[in-house]
């Protein structure tokens, strides 16, 4: 044990800051496995010169695609913007192993915790900076939860569990008790987080996939379906064959509004139209929203009335005794039931609240 | 026969239990057993006070909320039911009255009769005269008017409490 102390196992000592510090990552000598990479890659760099692509300087590249006579002008333009983006990117990768004492970042294959394991990859988790900002972006700014999902890359629930633990967290620190905080620390800097770099040009990495189609117990079943050649099969068909209440796949996903804005950028519509157009949808559904507000409200002054009690107050509704139905037992009548038979056993209906009033 | 207004306890799931009562306001024929089958549900009473939702009971209890009798009635069946004699039970009576569909039963304090039965009550048993103009009297009654004189020094006082607050005032 020694021996392994002194020799490959002196890397663990003293952990590199800010990397997942994981056995795999090393060899049995105790070197970091994506440092002798890099190394090798410069060498190879150095070795052939200027044979890479993005190496080489704009110019002499631009120069050799004119000399191509098999390519149109849109393919210059196209492989140009090819070119300046993955500059871009070897840029900002080697601007973060400069960051991080020239290091480069952890691999794939260095987020493997269990050396016998290896298909485990360890997931990253939300950094301190992106929690607080999804906090703010919600419960400061009152941007909907929807529209935060999309644009930061994490998925609704997951949005929705930080707002709800970071609200417990500032209460807590308002209330003045201790957070345990080198706790969380350490266990953040053990593994591997998804950064939030707000004066970066690349401030926001995506989390997760956010668009995952959930698979609803309906469609588990193989269903087959003969439709005739000359009949268009949609999504919307499949979903109708599966049950008749089924929404289709389109309506299903958390985020069906990503969807529109792959369609209208396939359409042809520039940024700007495609701007204009979730402005409007988003009028449209505040609007909806307003709308539906200003209807209960109605129906509360309508229908409520409060009479101050001493002790207590009663709270009047006026109901409608008409919804028994001819048989007297209609679903939405008011009033306690004389021997009827509950149905809510029955499979399908669901007996705890669905929604919070 | 004589038509009821009246509770009926009714114990169905859901309804009522032991220590947990839940009451139907039902119109029934007067000689039949309480929890029979009646004419007409008319709505229900829930006479545990409870906390509404979103309030907690340190709420209650700090007086930033009250705790609230919950009350359903079909307003306009009940009308037209006063309306061709049904007799009210004290309690349905008393609840009635609350709404301003009866005169209440005992004499009440002052702001119940002046102000506050008219406030609640509901469009769909306002004079059609009065129907578009809003919660507007049409004249007190004589039972009104004998109590608006000596009840002014309880104008605190709510319109749930039609119990006697001072027997000089009946």
């Amino acid at each position: 044990m020694y021996d392994w102390l002194k020799g490959p196992g002196k890397a663990f000592r003293k952990p590199l800051g800010g990397s997942s510090n994981y056995l795999s990552a090393y060899d049995k000598f105790g070197n970091l496995h994506r440092s002798r990479v890099r190394r090798r890659d410069q060498r190879t760099d150095i070795d052939e010169g200027k044979g890479n692509d993005v190496e080489e300087d704009e110019e002499s590249a631009a120069q050799r695609d004119m000399e191509d006579q098999s390519l149109t002008d849109d393919d210059r333009a196209i492989r140009a913007e090819q070119r300046e983006m993955a500059r871009e990117a070897r840029k900002a990768e080697n601007e973060e192993t400069e960051e991080r004492g020239g290091v480069p970042r952890e691999r794939m294959s260095d987020m493997r915790p269990y050396p016998l394991n290896q298909q485990f990859r360890s997931q990253p988790v939300l950094s301190e900076a992106l929690r607080e900002q999804l906090y703010i972006q919600v419960s400061v700014e009152e941007r909907d939860l929807l529209s935060v999902a999309a644009s930061f890359g994490v998925d609704i629930r997951r949005v929705a569990a930080v707002v709800r633990l970071k609200t417990i967290e500032k209460q807590w620190e308002e209330e003045g008790k201790t957070l345990a905080k080198s706790y969380s620390d350490a266990v953040l800097s053990m593994l591997p987080t998804t950064p939030f770099k707000p004066d970066t040009k690349k401030a926001i990495t995506p989390h997760e996939p956010i668009n995952d189609l959930p698979v609803h117990p309906h469609t588990r079943q193989q269903i087959f379906y003969p439709a005739s050649e000359s009949r268009q099969f949609t999504r919307e068909d499949a979903a109708k064959v599966f049950s008749a209440k089924l929404l289709p796949a389109d309506q299903r996903i958390p985020l069906p509004m990503l969807v529109d804005l792959e369609k209208w950028k396939l359409g042809g519509l520039d940024r700007q139209q495609r701007q204009a157009r979730q402005v409007q949808k988003d009028r449209e559904a505040r609007e909806e929203a307003a709308a539906k507000e200003a209807k209960r409200i109605e129906w509360e002054a309508r229908t409520q009335r409060v009479v101050k009690g001493r002790r207590w107050d009663f709270q009047f509704q006026d109901i409608s005794a008409e919804k028994v139905g001819r048989d007297g037992r209609g679903g939405e009548a008011v009033g306690y039931r004389y021997g009827m038979p509950h149905v809510d056993r029955k499979r399908g209906i669901v007996k705890i609240p669905t929604s919070v009033a | 026969m004589v038509l009821k207004l009246r509770l009926a306890r009714i114990k169905t799931p859901g309804g009522a239990k032991r220590h947990h009562p839940r009451y139907n306001i039902v119109l029934a024929h007067a000689r039949t057993a309480r929890d029979s089958k009646p004419l007409e549900v008319l709505g229900t009473y829930n006479p545990i006070p409870s906390t509404p939702a979103g309030v907690s009971e340190e709420d209650v209890k700090e007086g930033r909320a009250r705790k609230v009798k919950e009350i359903k009635v079909d307003v306009s069946r009940a009308k037209y039911w006063l309306g061709v004699g049904a007799q009210p039970s004290d309690t349905v009576w008393r609840v009635l009255s609350m709404i301003g569909l009866l005169e209440p039963k005992y004499l009440p304090t002052g702001p119940q009769t002046e102000k506050a039965l008219k406030a609640v009550r509901f469009p769909t048993h306002l004079p059609a005269a009065s129907a578009g103009a809003g919660a507007t009297s049409t004249g007190d009654s004589a039972v009104t008017r004998t109590t608006k004189d000596n009840a002014r020094m309880k104008a605190n006082t709510g319109a749930g409490t039609t119990s006697l607050q001072n027997a000089k005032e009946a």
